[in-house]
């Protein structure tokens, strides 16, 4: 899917995490180049969340390297914060702040933590939330949104930092059905604009329309890395991933 | 002897004075209590044990220790050990360290109240864990605090009558030295009295006005 020089924006080697006795990531390789988007697929406690919060180290690793583009994400010299800003990050629940308007959840970090003009990230906030179509919004609280508008401002929160990669932990797991679609509809927007993005999602069509990859993940290994038109086929013979696929229906 | 409320009333500036006096005591003994007991909370949510512990043991020898004796220690004890305060100022802290035992668990209690995925979300979003507790933690933990403070403060002020003992000249002194002076001890009590219920009753709607005002937004939609 990619053409130009192939240097990985994110590469994890041999990431390996336990809490406690419980080794939740297993021997994990995963490269991901620029403007592609990888979808992360598997059961309930197969340690999708956990890969993607080790990436932003939201979890700490206890084997394993994280690079971002040529950095090593998991040391202890690593300034996490600046490397967070790297990396948006999309919640289930959507976290929004709910003492601040919209348009102050997505001000907040790029004025306080980036140190950027306030005009200037006013200016690109109202971009933002017409991006995600939610500009009418912008001076209400969190709370008198339904889930699907919290989410896409959660995603304009994230994307107002400048993220070179957006991760997404299942974005659309707790909408009811009919708002599940707006915000799918945001990401695909996203993914053609070039984003590279990580998604855990149960959304297959969403997997399969938009992903360059996709990743099953079982029991902490990831199991498959394949393009989606192999991963959706029969042309392998993993009966895990045969049987995931036909329980998620 | 006989009950005349008419003798209380050429007393009535000063006791008013008095009353400012604990007003202002309460003040300062509550922003004393903010203080250290905001810094006891944090130390009692810190992963290090041995702030955990220092807030523990603040927080249960404060409270096992009568407030009278406290204030005590700080104004009659110290001096011995070349540590002197005025009265006031005795008051201030006595009042501010015991309410603060308090004031900490309200604070702790509230900031854990907050779901973690607030301060996660601020993490990622690049904040550093202080970054993160000024802009999102703090701000709604604070005013869900708002209301336990309020009740912290009217027992602040309450408890300043205590002070009467370590000579300082609020409302409970004042009173008490009038009241032997004229023999009149019922009448001054009771207008006392008075005054106390009218601070502590128009602090309670002061209180309830405020978390009105400042819930605007965050919970009108529940
Ligand atoms: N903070 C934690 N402490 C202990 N166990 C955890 C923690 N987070 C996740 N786990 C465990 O790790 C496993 C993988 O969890 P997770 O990554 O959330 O899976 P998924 O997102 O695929 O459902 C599960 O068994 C879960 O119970
Ligand atoms: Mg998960």
């Amino acid at each position: 899917m990619v053409e130009t020089v192939k240097q990985p924006i994110i590469k994890v080697e041999n990431l390996n995490k336990k809490f406690g006795d419980l080794e939740v990531l297993k021997e994990i390789n995963l490269d991901i180049y620029p403007g592609e988007v990888v979808v992360i697929i598997g059961s309930s406690g197969s340690g999708k969340s956990t890969l993607l919060r080790c990436l932003n180290q939201l979890e700490t690793p206890t084997g394993g390297k994280i690079f971002l583009e040529d950095k090593q994400v998991n040391t202890e010299e690593t300034n996490i914060n600046k490397v967070r800003q790297e990396l948006g990050m999309v919640f289930q629940q959507f976290n929004l702040f709910p003492h601040m308007t919209v348009l102050e959840n997505i001000m907040v970090s790029p004025v306080s933590v980036a140190g950027r003009p306030k005009d200037e990230v006013k200016q690109k906030a109202l971009e933002l939330l017409e991006m995600v179509g939610m500009s009418e919004k912008k001076d209400q609280y969190p709370l008198m949104l339904s889930g699907g508008q919290q989410q896409r401002v959660a995603i304009a929160r994230a994307l107002a930092m400048n993220p070179k990669v957006m991760l997404f932990d299942e974005p659309t797991s707790a909408l009811d059905p009919e708002l599940i679609g707006e915000v799918l509809q945001v990401m695909k927007k996203l993914a053609k604009d070039g984003m590279t993005m990580v998604v855990v999602t149960h959304e297959m069509g969403f997997a399969r329309e938009v992903a360059d990859r996709v990743c099953f993940m079982d029991n902490g290994y990831i199991v498959m890395d394949d393009s989606p038109e192999k991963v959706f086929s029969d042309q392998h013979d993993n009966d895990r991933l045969h049987s995931f696929l036909r329980n998620i229906g | 002897m006989q009950f005349d409320i008419t003798i209380v009333f050429e007393y009535i500036p000063f006791l008013l004075e008095a009353a400012l006096l604990t007003i202002e005591i309460s003040i300062l003994a509550i922003l004393v209590s903010i203080i250290v007991g905001l810094i006891i909370a944090f130390f009692k949510i810190s992963k290090f044990r041995i702030l955990q512990k220092i807030s523990d043991f603040y927080i249960e020898m404060i409270r096992g220790v009568p407030l009278l004796v406290q204030l005590y220690v700080i104004y009659f004890g110290l001096p011995q050990i070349g540590i002197e305060f005025d009265a006031f100022t005795a008051s201030v802290l006595g009042l501010g360290f015991y309410a603060a035992s308090y004031v900490a668990e309200i604070f702790r209690g509230s900031i854990q109240a907050i779901p973690f995925g607030q301060m996660e979300a601020a993490r990622s979003l690049g904040m550093s864990y202080f970054k993160a507790m000024e802009k999102v933690i703090l701000p709604q933990a604070l005013r869900h605090s708002l209301p336990p403070l309020g009740n912290q403060f009217i027992i602040t002020l309450k408890n300043s009558s205590l002070c009467s003992v370590i000579t300082a000249n609020e409302l409970m002194h004042s009173t008490s030295r009038f009241a032997s002076v004229n023999f009149a001890f019922l009448e001054f009590l009771l207008v006392a009295s008075v005054i106390y219920f009218v601070m502590t009753f128009t602090i309670s709607k002061l209180v309830n006005l405020m978390e009105r005002k400042l819930s605007v937004g965050e919970r009108r939609s529940l």
